[in-house]
């Protein structure tokens, strides 16, 4: 058993080592590109992203029901945000807190009839239901209708958060994300995550043992839905402007689900892992291909998503998973 | 009953035989082998592309180009089952929306970047003029699309429930490592089942094309449309597709002619959402 | 991910550096369009047209002289400096559009921004601009509240839909005179931002000017069936109809009013796509008579006009539709203001903006001219008419611009 330990604690360490540099440039990098203001946007659009697509984690990878519909979520958090400037003349983080009650409120509405559907059912229930609002919403007068409503051009003051440097927007973003993720992982290592990850494996099964599946399934799509509306709120103080479309589309929703997917879903840093491929990805392969207007950028960029499903099905943090564990001996599984 | 809304009637009933058809390669994929193929609209716009060359080449009409984009579809269907789909199958659902999604971004782009982003239309008097009886006025090609399209749902309908292949294909979906044992082979079934489903989305896309307009990203218009018949219909059922597409294409056009067109997607959704509500395992699905 | 973030770093600082070396002799604007995405037809055409903006500008075309900068080489205030237009994708998406408004002005270093088609991109894209004081100038974007904003450094050519509307209603107030029974008006939009606020404008200004407004019709845009708003059409029979519809949709009336057997007595179409290339290629044969409405028509042989829609034919294969031509104008109206500013300075430019004063011969569009109010709005910016006339539009209204006669009732197919 010596040499297995040794080796493990030289694991260990070369892990801390690697910590601490990763979590040296996520905390410096703002600096690092000062010079560089697409680069430091990029940063602060990566840590968005995976804000949403950490929540979106929650129900679709540790519960395993695929929402196809969070766009809903997001929709409710941005909309919240602006109509608290728009009609109050708040600063729109006001409207924050609301988009996070309003938002848990509807997923209990959809969760409770639709938590046991199973698989595509749930998906499509969703899908349905954030079709519905985008429609909804281009109809009411209230929610700006098909013109969609514009935040604080010019900043009152700084509780608008309107900067035009990305800098500030990345550490907002940062200590959300560090928020949510600090959350999951309390979520993960409770009774809950328990029950979650037992319901995944076999919901039968799970049941037969006397867990609430249906409850707990709730609860993570509420969790869910509230960490989703933090991303819109926090989404249109950046970009100060949401209509039907870029709040409540389609593909709102497919984005967060595609970054948890490609990252590994189920596993904590996967979603983050998604977006910091992605997004990057997205925006460089738009900025070099996209002005020839041949839609080149989404050739290359359906390629690769089509290439990593194809190869690592289980995402990228599912293949780095695997070949640790691998590398560890079997014998070590214990300690892991 | 006004002759007017017989007419809407009558329209709905044409666009969900439509509906129906699109869908149905879309349910079998879905139902047999648990695949969401989020790259099903594409697959129809590939099939409108198929139908607008054949006809700027050699003035080819439906006769040429329903067979040409059939075939070159189920192609499509095959490749794509042997180089991604058995790969990502094995992981989860999410492995398949993921593995899909790219492959319709691919798709979709590559149309763009071939034929550019202009909107296409065959010439409207492709098939002749429209018909007219008792007061009611039916264009043709959405005739000969609606027709068709209930032929090829029969057609799917008996492959699957009165042929050996068919209960080989089932057998294959139900239960794989069993059909192995019996000595089928599961890879092969599924290939089968590829072909035909992106073969009867072939004929489908062509037949659109007749009385659409082809751009790339038109199969987005459409593919929603596919989804919500699919489980309205139940997964996997041919029937049901038929059903769902039909019942859609009139509460659309009743809807859209009564209460106005913005809400037509609206009664859709609640339609579904409260199918889905009491009926979970959709129109005629198994439970 | 870093290295890769550090590899694309290190590739655009060289190409930057290689670009500063060039940057004695060329002036870079960006210019973001939707090159994918929905509106993707409408966007490659635009960039076509400012494609063609930038030979007229950077090449000696003396059979163009009275436009500015035409019969020169390059910007004779600037050394005969030429024009670089970086164009970029704004995938039809608000956040696309700022991030690449972003990207053009620090990593480009772009002193000018054009676009960006769709109002809500616009929104956004402007507000970048406005925060790194680079003058944006959108020729085409029409929903009202972008000129509401108070910005300093944003511009805009085109007319709005207050003034569209009342050419209409003088249009159809001229025919009623005239002795046509013209009394009822249906209006059928699509439900985006452009459709709404065109159709509310379109609905108020013909109540205002004497007609019954018996039907309003919103609709979903990219909707897969037309056929239920044609029959609702055909049932209340309203004198004029005005169909405000993106490309797509265009398509599928013109094609299903055919299958229907509907024709109302005069028939407006506003723009968009009723005036996509693509549209009037796919369908012009089965909307003869269609009245629309447009910045730009090609006048008579010899003149700018003709000239240009012949170049741009010649390059892309088609007429110059409206909103590519409201395109280049926006863009010749910013490279205008940068030579006679002297100076890539974007505040210099600005102001240069600012003092612009064009008159109607100095003008590709039909516009009166371009001169800007305090709030950035072209007050000088004018529509006319145009009908459909064996499969290509002929200008037909005010009379001082029209080329052709109308010809009513509509005729269809």
């Amino acid at each position: 058993m010596q040499p297995i330990s040794k080796d493990h604690s030289r694991i260990r360490g070369a892990h801390l080592v690697l910590l601490v540099v990763l979590a040296a440039v996520v905390l410096l990098y703002p600096l690092l590109t000062a010079k560089f203001p697409v680069y430091q946007r990029l940063g602060a659009l990566v840590l968005l992203y995976a804000i949403g697509a950490s929540a979106w984690n929650i129900v679709g990878g540790y519960a395993g029901q695929v929402s196809i519909g969070h766009a809903v979520f997001f929709g409710v958090g941005a909309y919240s945000a602006v109509l608290a400037y728009h009609h109050l003349g708040l600063p729109p983080i006001a409207g924050v807190p609301l988009g996070v009650l309003v938002s848990v409120l509807i997923a209990a509405i959809i969760g409770v009839p639709t938590v046991r559907l199973a698989g595509h059912y749930f998906s499509m229930a969703t899908i349905a239901v954030a079709e519905l609002t985008r429609v909804m919403t281009t109809t009411s007068d209230f929610l700006g209708g098909a013109q969609g409503l514009t935040g604080p051009t010019v900043p009152r003051s700084v509780l608008d958060l309107s900067f035009t440097s990305s800098l500030p927007y990345y550490y907002i973003f940062l200590a959300v994300l560090a928020g949510v993720l600090w959350l999951t992982w309390r979520m993960e290592t409770s009774r809950m995550g328990f029950y979650l990850r037992a319901i995944k494996d076999n919901e039968r099964a799970a049941r037969s043992l006397g867990v609430m599946a249906g409850r707990y399934k709730l609860y993570a799509f509420m969790l869910s839905a509230a960490l989703t509306s933090l991303a819109g709120g926090l989404y249109l103080t950046m970009f100060g402007f949401i209509d039907p479309d870029s709040g409540l589309g389609i593909l709102i929703s497919v984005k967060m689900l595609i970054m948890a997917a490609l990252g590994g879903a189920g596993l904590l840093f996967g979603p983050l892992i998604g977006a910091a491929i992605l997004v990057p990805l997205e925006e460089i392969s738009n900025s070099v291909l996209g002005g020839r207007g041949a839609g080149l950028t989404f050739v290359v960029y359906g390629a690769i998503i089509m290439i990593i499903a194809r190869f690592l099905p289980a995402g990228l943090l599912g293949l780095l998973t695997r070949l640790f564990k691998k590398s560890a001996a079997p014998g070590d599984r214990d300690a892991a | 009953m006004s002759l007017t809304l017989l007419q809407v009637i009558v329209s709905g009933l044409l666009l969900g035989a439509v509906y129906a058809l699109f869908a149905s390669g879309l349910t079998l994929i879905w139902g047999m082998m648990n695949v969401v193929n989020f790259a099903h609209g594409d697959f129809v716009m590939l099939a409108m592309y198929a139908a607008f060359v054949v006809w700027t080449a050699f003035g080819g009409g439906p006769a040429a180009s329903v067979p040409i984009a059939a075939m070159l579809l189920a192609t499509v269907g095959v490749l794509s089952y042997f180089l991604l789909v058995r790969h990502i199958m094995r992981g989860p659902m999410l492995a398949q929306i993921l593995g899909t999604f790219g492959l319709a971004l691919f798709l979709r782009y590559s149309a763009f970047w071939l034929f550019g982003s202009d909107f296409r239309t065959l010439p409207d008097t492709i098939l002749g003029a429209p018909f007219e009886f008792w007061g009611l006025r039916v264009d043709a090609p959405r005739l000969l699309a609606g027709a068709i399209g209930l032929l090829v749902i029969l057609g799917l309908h008996l492959i699957l429930t009165r042929t050996s292949l068919g209960s080989k294909m089932l057998a294959v979906s139900e239960d794989a490592v069993a059909a192995q044992i019996v000595g089928i082979r599961p890879e092969y079934m599924q290939a089968a089942a590829w072909a035909l489903a992106a073969g009867a989305t072939g004929i489908a896309g062509a037949l659109i094309a007749t009385f659409f307009y082809t751009s790339p990203t038109v199969g987005e218009t459409l593919a929603i449309i596919a989804f919500v018949t699919v489980s309205l219909g139940g997964f996997g059922s041919v029937p049901g597709a038929l059903v769902a597409g039909l019942l859609i294409g009139v509460v659309e056009s009743v809807s859209a002619y009564v209460i106005g067109p913005v809400y037509k997607d609206v009664i859709v959704y609640i339609l579904f959402v409260l199918v889905l509500w009491f009926r979970p395992q959709g129109l005629m699905g198994k439970a | 991910m870093l290295w890769i973030g550090r590899a694309v770093l290190g590739v655009v600082v060289a190409t930057a550096l290689s670009a500063g070396a060039m940057a004695q002799q060329t002036v870079k604007i960006g210019a973001i369009y939707p090159l994918s995405g929905n509106a993707a037809s409408a966007g490659n055409y635009s960039k076509a047209a400012i494609e063609l903006g930038v030979d007229i500008v950077n090449n000696a075309h003396p059979d163009l002289k009275d436009l500015p900068l035409a019969a020169t080489q390059g910007l004779p205030g600037l050394n005969g400096a030429k024009i670089e237009v970086v164009f970029a994708d704004n995938q039809g998406t608000p956040a696309a559009g700022q991030n690449q408004a972003l990207r053009l002005i620090t990593e480009e270093k772009v002193v000018a921004l054009l676009g960006a088609y769709q109002s809500g991109i616009t929104v956004t894209a402007s507000a970048m601009a406005e925060r790194h004081g680079i003058p944006f100038v959108t020729p085409e974007s029409v929903a009202a509240n972008l000129t509401e904003r108070g910005f300093k450094w944003f511009f805009r050519t085109t007319p709005v839909a207050g003034d569209i509307a009342k050419a209409y209603v003088e249009f159809l107030k001229q025919r009623k005179t005239a002795g046509a029974k013209v009394e009822t008006v249906a209006i059928v939009n699509e439900n985006t931002e452009y459709g709404t606020s065109i159709a509310s404008v379109v609905k108020d200004e013909a109540t205002k000017g004497g007609f019954n407004v018996a039907l309003v019709i919103p609709y979903p845009a990219n909707t897969t069936d037309v056929q239920p708003q044609v029959l609702q059409l055909k049932e209340k029979n309203p004198d004029v109809v005005v169909f405000v519809s993106y490309t797509s949709d265009a398509i599928l009336y013109a094609k299903t009013m055919k299958d229907l057997n509907y024709k109302p007595a005069i028939l407006i179409a506003d723009n968009a796509g009723f005036n996509d290339p693509s549209f009037v290629k796919t369908s012009g044969a089965l909307v003869e008579g269609l009245i629309n409405r447009s910045s730009f028509a090609a006048g008579k042989p010899g003149s700018v006009s003709a000239i240009i829609n012949d170049m741009f034919k010649k390059k892309t294969g088609v007429d110059l539709d409206d909103p590519s031509g409201r395109g280049l104008q926006g863009f010749l109206t910013l490279a205008e203001a940068i030579n006679r500013a002297g100076s890539t300075d974007p505040a210099k430019i600005q102001a240069a903006l600012r003092a612009t004063d064009l008159k109607a011969n100095q003008v590709v569009t039909g516009y009166n001219g371009v001169k800007f109010d305090e709030k950035g709005q072209n007050t000088l910016g004018s529509s006319l008419l145009t009908q459909m006339q064996g499969g290509a539009y002929v200008p037909v209204w005010p009379a001082d611009k029209a080329s052709g006669e109308i010809k009513l009732p509509y005729k269809g197919w």
